[in-house]
């Protein structure tokens, strides 16, 4: 088995109008065995930057941690947030800085730029930045939501009808994979708001 | 019959059929029921267990009462009746977005429901396309052109498509 299906996972990002949706499974395992069933792999950098990251869990919590550490350090130094853009190479050049011994994680970020404009973008695990307009996928379902995503998402969503798309496009995917599962965590981000919702989906 | 895999043993597997084919309308005076070649095919793959041909099946047609029946199989013959299926690269894209849309019930509810999909043909057809314009975008296999075969009351028809052709 890869390092990377070690403990399972399921991440997506889909972009609306003016908002974005961030969404990811809740299972933790080792292998098959299932240990936890409300993991968190989505964390908010701050309002307008929320960070997912599959792959292996100590590593994603290790990446995680440094990356606060950074973004404090950013926000005692320039007195702000970072920028969703900022943020995404600043993940990238914390990956490549271990090209030959990496982090076995597969970022996804998405946040809010100028203007309110959303950004999303994945990358792998050396820091290959995949920057995308309509939605980013990762971990052991993402081909199944490469496919679900491809077939449901429509151009500029309101941020209703982007949760159902998204929630709909995430328990399809990983009710095919069995390393990911146990319902979904959901954030809808628009200029005003964060909706955090839990979705139950098939307990397998 | 859909087959996914070599090519050149998807060729003999379907050579092989056409020819008990033929041999089962001498001995019987009749086509074959689609029930009847899905046991036929689960035959075929299963005798070469050992030495297996490398194809990824779904057969598709009408059994003996004129009802629509869907069989997929693996590389060695274990087969199932369901109500929709895709083998090949693409199948991981398909797969979700069929289960989605499609709602089929599980195979273990008792009592044993009909796993035929309540899709009329021109739905049905939309689907297929959908689906396999989805695929196309993001599977790398997958493209340049579709060909659907509609198999009814009246007969067999093929319908054309053009796909991405990266």
């Amino acid at each position: 088995m890869s390092i990377f299906e070690y403990n399972g996972s399921a991440l997506v990002s889909m972009v609306g109008k003016n908002c974005f949706a961030i969404a990811s499974d809740r299972r933790l395992g080792v292998q098959l065995q299932t240990i936890a069933t409300d993991f968190q792999r989505i964390s908010k950098i701050h309002d307008r930057v929320f960070l997912g990251l599959s792959g292996l869990a100590t590593d994603a919590q290790t990446l995680y941690q440094r990356l606060v550490f950074r973004h404090k350090l950013y926000q005692v130094r320039e007195e702000r947030d970072m920028k969703p853009v900022t943020f995404a190479n600043l993940v990238s050049a914390l990956l490549y800085e271990k090209r030959f011994g990496p982090y076995f994680c597969q970022p996804v970020i998405a946040g809010l730029g100028d203007e309110d404009k959303p950004f999303i973008c994945t990358m792998d695990s050396i820091g290959a930045k995949e920057l995308a307009k309509d939605f980013v996928v990762a971990g052991t379902a993402s081909e199944s939501l490469y496919g679900a995503c491809e077939s449901m998402f429509k151009e500029d969503m309101e941020p209703e009808e982007l949760f159902e798309t998204v929630s709909q496009a995430l328990l399809s995917s990983v009710d095919r994979d069995c390393l990911s599962g146990w319902g979904g965590h959901v954030y809808v981000v628009t200029p005003t708001e964060v909706k955090e919702r839990i979705l139950k989906g098939r307990m397998d | 019959m859909a087959s996914s895999g070599f090519q050149a043993d998807v060729k003999a597997l379907q050579k092989h059929l056409a020819a008990r084919h033929l041999i089962y309308q001498h001995q019987h005076n009749k086509q074959m029921s689609c029930p009847a070649m899905a046991q036929l095919l689960s035959n075929t793959l299963y005798y070469k267990r050992f030495f297996p041909y490398y194809s990824f099946n779904v057969l598709g047609g009408l059994d003996n009462e004129g009802k629509g029946c869907v069989f997929t199989y693996d590389a060695v013959g274990s087969y199932e009746k369901v109500g929709y299926s895709s083998q090949g690269s693409g199948s991981t894209l398909i797969m979700p977005f069929l289960d989605n849309q499609l709602k089929s019930p599980s195979p273990l509810l008792l009592p044993a429901r009909d796993a035929v999909t309540p899709l009329a043909e021109a739905e049905a057809i939309d689907l297929v396309k959908t689906v396999f314009a989805s695929a196309s975008e993001r599977d790398i296999y997958t493209g340049d052109k579709l060909e659907i075969v509609v198999i009814n009351a009246d007969g067999i028809r093929r319908e054309y498509m053009d796909l991405r052709k990266d």
